[in-house]
């Protein structure tokens, strides 16, 4: 076999592996990364910069629909995905909820697949009228594609899904002592090392979720955020939660997710929430299917 | 072999996916222990948030129509999977399989199959 034949045949395979990338490069527009699959045996490569996480990255659809990424609210194998529970019993990883955590979690009724997915138009899940996801939950679901600008006091993080930013500041101050509660919070970062970015965000608005499955937080809510850079071309994320009103201790929502860095004329699809979409929708379809008609 | 006029049956199928791959919001809504193939005529594609819809008419054997809605995921989503704003068109006459309502109504979320024209559409995995 010549090497000729070789070079060609692996060409072929990696042009298929990222085909969905090579489309969009040849378009220009609305590009979509490529799915997992491509990176099941690319190990991170390339030496990275120095403090430096700006760029486009993705999650290669890592997407939290069942909760977050590391407590999805789904049983051994998958199971419960369907809904009926009021609460999270059978899950393969519970979380530590207090009595209040416990109260807080069953007044929240979450649409996507769980233990306790409702039906989509019964659901108070604030994505579902369009309400501003806040943080961390814009972080624990539909994280998909991100970019990042770094200025010299501040990391920004824009995200065309349902049009969330963040800004991060980097110039050394402190988390407010009494904030003004917000739906992004306060958000400090400091390099613990040239390739290890850490955020520490308080002050979010307890109204918002901390997730697609309904876990609450209260104004207590402490998120500490872990950006590793390991290689030029990927990121691991880390996202830990401390709220002692709602858990008993802090857990981990997301572990080392691996983030992947896209061309640099990459252009990230937009995806907003509309509310006379959503409306429109749950004309057609949510009120259509309804399994119970005297709920609606 | 569809005809022009708008075609077909509805056929149920049984229990093909017992772990749901692809569900999303209301999935609850939807009998995934079935699949059911909706065959007739394109009347309307809505590439839209917040899930992309395809509207078919199928007729049954004694040629009543129904007028189904067969939703898919956002249009962001679909697109990784090789679907595109014109992927379908009012008139084209299509087989889709879909896990029926659990309540009976004639709406749908798209699960399997493809047949657009004749032709199987292939989603990109």
């Amino acid at each position: 076999m010549s090497k000729r034949f070789v070079v060609s045949i692996v060409a072929v395979i990696a042009a298929g592996m990222f085909s969905p990338l090579l489309r969009a490069q040849d378009e220009k527009w609305n590009n979509i990364p490529p799915t997992r699959a491509a990176y099941r045996d690319k190990k991170p490569s390339g030496v990275p910069p120095r403090r430096d996480i700006t760029g486009i990255w993705d999650t290669a659809q890592a997407l939290g629909t069942s909760g977050a990424p590391e407590h999805p609210a789904l049983g051994p194998g998958g199971r419960g995905s369907q809904g009926g529970q009021q609460d999270e019993t059978g899950i393969e990883k519970p979380l530590p909820y207090t009595a209040a955590g416990l109260a807080a979690l069953k007044k929240n009724l979450p649409s996507g697949p769980g233990v306790r997915q409702v039906d989509s138009v019964l659901t108070n899940d604030p994505a579902g009228k369009c309400d501003p996801l806040g943080f961390p939950y814009m972080f624990s679901w539909e994280f998909r594609t991100i970019n990042v600008v770094q200025t010299a006091k501040q990391v920004i993080m824009l995200s065309p899904f349902y049009g969330n930013y963040r800004v991060i500041w980097t110039d050394g101050r402190q988390p407010p002592k009494d904030p003004d509660l917000r739906y992004n919070g306060y958000s400090v970062g400091t390099w613990m090392d040239d390739y290890t970015f850490v955020v520490r965000t308080t002050g979010m608005l307890p109204k918002t979720w901390l997730d697609h499955a309904g876990r609450p937080h209260s104004d207590q809510l402490v998120v500490d955020e872990t950006f590793h850079r390991v290689s030029a071309d990927t990121i691991e994320y880390t996202q830990k939660i401390t709220d002692p009103v709602m858990y008993t201790e802090p857990w981990i929502a997301t572990n080392k997710l691996p983030v992947h860095l896209m061309p640099p004329d990459f252009d990230i699809p937009e995806l907003q929430c509309s509310p006379s979409e959503f409306a429109e929708y749950n004309n057609q379809v949510g009120g259509v299917v309804l399994r119970d008609s005297s709920k609606k | 072999m569809a005809n022009k006029v708008g075609i077909v049956a509805v056929m149920a199928g049984v229990a093909a996916f017992a772990v749901p791959l692809f569900a999303h919001h209301g999935a609850a809504s939807y009998d995934t222990s079935k699949t059911v193939t909706v065959a007739g005529t394109v009347t309307e594609y809505v590439w839209s948030n917040p899930h992309v819809l395809v509207k078919v008419d199928a007729k049954d054997a004694s040629g009543n129509v129904a007028h189904w809605v067969c939703e898919a995921w956002n249009p962001v989503t679909q697109t990784g999977r090789g679907w595109t704003k014109n992927t379908f068109k009012a008139g084209d006459e299509v087989s889709l399989e879909i896990n029926p309502a659990k309540n009976g109504a004639s709406v749908g979320e798209i699960r399997g199959r493809i047949v657009i024209n004749g032709t199987e559409f292939k989603q990109t995995p």
